[in-house]
């Protein structure tokens, strides 16, 4: 082959790759970047131009609450949702692969029920007259109801249980790909489990967790009909004010700031894990 | 890119283009839009021919994107009656023909320029039977924690009621209500706070009160209708029952604004206020329609008990709506 032949042969790749990403990237083009440039455009325009919705947002205790209330909650369940995760995934890597998919069925098949159904079964069992109260109560663990429901308990509780999938199913596909050969050196070598899984498991698991764990936490800045129906009204999120904002009070401006201060900040914080845990382990690369 | 754009603009445009003889009506869902289609929509395709299509749920900021950017999608709408005037001034809403809609029998209390009634209702003080030790017998006992402990439930929205209520309990005469004095709406509202459990929508005022969850709470009329007719063990008081209304409207610029005003004279006729009424347990607001219903539908409604009942004061709310509103969230996130 000549040194031309070649040459146009590798300018010619170069096009029919990205002709693949077309129909993606229009997708993305047309109904996530434009809209999102006309949310940017309505909140610095809206009712007039200037920044005054986003000195409004910056300037009122009750938004600064919201902003803060919202990460909380997205922290506080993502935490959550890996220490409960990982266990499940742990087996599901490990499990004869039969038993395996029986469990990952039961798995899948809670995503496929109706989001408003599951978070109303949990005001029923949450609520203080509600089932767990009233065992509890029976047989004497507690005289007074506990306070499950219109908290940030209640929100974890329903949060957590809702976002198990998204972090389970990463975390499994990163602990398969672990040489269980690996763990058992390490107990050859004398360590204890509680050291194979510190110094082996754990970082080797890694970049499922991040990437896992990003998932829930971005999925759960956004949360709105969970937090809205399990916690209490001082509990609010943003996408609830947002709401509010749009739905209620008709305030586009002020509605698209608070919508885009949590973008940025979501894209700011995916930033910072790229650089801590490395684009390519995050996605999904050991 | 362009070309593909213009496609799909052009693809949506002629999919959106009007069809002959067919309106949107766009309501809340559930068992009111249920109600609503079996009264008003399905007699009035049969007798016209006009097809109506179902749409949901009332969107105010949807509504708003639709007029502003001219392609409005819904014909009639059921709205809020405090927004319906808020939004007439805002310039959202196509006045009403009533050459069309007649307008000699509808209550005057629920009728402007911009919008006819949909329904009426009242919030009343209903409560679990079990749950509470004794009767409640008015607003000021949702307040008194000595006497009535236990959750109290009230609705969740920046809305006529609540601060009302408060007031009411705090001793404001009923004719004194308005301007409402916020600070001290609040204040009344700061001593049963940790007390309050919110509801959001009809299905969990219901829900709540049955299970006993919260004892007593301010309830929809229709809502505690509802319960007692599954055979709920529900108390309710109408003392001061306040009323407030949803109202049919057309936004500025609806494709299919004729149509949508012999959709509105079917909805508020008699007879359609009469099934309606009778389906839902909401009040008709037209004054004609009681003659078509059978008694005891007639003596469960809030025409029923007018002594003592409080009309909610539908202008004051537009005018202060956005003002209420920031300090009623800003209060409840506190």
């Amino acid at each position: 082959m000549s040194v031309d032949a070649r040459q146009s042969f590798a300018t010619l790749r170069m096009p029919s790759g990205f002709g693949g990403l077309l129909p993606a990237l229009v997708l993305i083009t047309l109904f996530f970047l434009v809209p999102v440039v006309a949310l940017l455009l309505r909140s610095v325009t809206e009712p007039e131009p200037g920044l005054q919705n986003y000195a409004a947002l910056f300037g009122d205790g009750t938004y600064a609450r919201v902003f803060f209330n919202t990460f909380l909650v997205a922290s506080v369940v993502t935490a959550v949702t890996v220490v409960v995760a990982f266990p499940v995934a742990w087996m599901l890597a490990i499990m004869p692969p039969v038993l395996g998919s029986i469990v990952f069925g039961v798995i899948i098949l809670s995503m496929w029920t109706n989001l408003l159904t599951r978070t109303y079964a949990w005001m029923v069992l949450l609520q203080r007259t509600g089932v767990i109260n009233r065992t509890l109560i029976g047989l004497g663990v507690v005289d007074e109801p506990l306070p499950l429901i219109n908290n940030l308990t209640g929100v974890t509780i329903g949060m957590v249980y809702i976002m198990l999938p998204f972090m389970i199913l990463p975390l499994v596909g990163t602990l398969r790909a672990i040489d269980p050969m690996t763990l058992r050196a390490a107990a050859l070598c004398g360590a204890s489990p509680i050291a194979a899984f510190r110094r082996i498991l754990l970082p080797l698991s890694l970049p499922g967790i991040a990437a896992g764990g990003l998932m829930v936490f971005v999925m759960s800045l956004g949360y709105f009909v969970t937090p809205a129906l399990l916690g209490g009204t001082s509990n609010m999120m943003l996408a609830e004010m947002i709401a509010q904002m749009i739905q209620s009070l008709l305030n586009w401006g002020l509605g698209s700031a608070a919508a885009f201060i949590l973008l940025a900040v979501t894209m700011a914080l995916y930033a910072l894990q790229l650089r801590l845990v490395g684009a390519k382990r995050l996605a999904g690369g050991v | 890119m362009k070309l593909i754009f213009a496609g799909i603009m052009a693809g949506l445009l002629t999919t959106t283009a009007a069809q002959a003889e067919e309106i949107v009506f766009t309501s809340w869902g559930g068992t009111t839009q249920e109600a609503q289609t079996k009264s008003w929509a399905e007699p009035f395709t049969v007798e016209s021919g006009i097809k109506v299509l179902q749409d949901g749920p009332t969107d105010y900021g949807k509504l708003k994107a639709m007029v502003d950017s001219g392609n409005v999608s819904w014909d009639v709408v059921d709205v809020e009656m405090d927004f319906a005037i808020k939004a007439a001034k805002d310039g959202l809403l196509e006045p009403i023909d009533f050459n069309v809609v007649p307008k000699a029998d509808l209550d005057p209390r629920f009728t402007t320029e911009h919008a006819v009634g949909s329904f009426y209702y009242s919030f009343v003080l209903a409560w679990n039977k079990g749950a509470v030790s004794g009767e409640p017998a008015g607003w000021a006992d949702m307040f008194d924690l000595a006497k009535f402990p236990g959750k109290r439930t009230f609705y969740k929205w920046s809305a006529p009621g609540v601060i009302e209520i408060a007031l009411l309990a705090d001793g404001v005469p009923a004719d004194k209500l308005y301007p409402l004095d916020l600070d001290r709406a609040f204040n009344k509202l700061d001593t049963i706070k940790p007390e309050i459990v919110w509801w959001s929508g009809g299905a969990q005022s219901q829900q709540l009160i049955a299970s006993g969850e919260a004892t007593f709470g301010q309830l929809w009329n229709g809502r505690v209708f509802a319960l007692q007719e599954e055979g709920a063990d529900v108390g309710v008081s109408w003392n001061q029952n306040m009323t407030a209304a949803d109202v049919l409207v057309v936004p500025k610029g609806a494709k299919n604004k004729d149509l949508a005003m012999k959709f509105l004279a079917a909805a508020t006729s008699p007879k359609g206020q009469a099934s309606f009424a009778e389906a839902s347990g909401y009040a008709p607001i037209n004054t004609a329609a009681k003659a078509e219903m059978p008694e005891d539908v007639v003596e469960s409604l809030p025409d029923a008990y007018v002594e003592g009942q409080i009309n909610l004061d539908m202008n004051y709310w537009a005018e202060n709506r956005d003002a209420i509103a920031e300090r009623w969230y800003a209060w409840q996130a506190q």
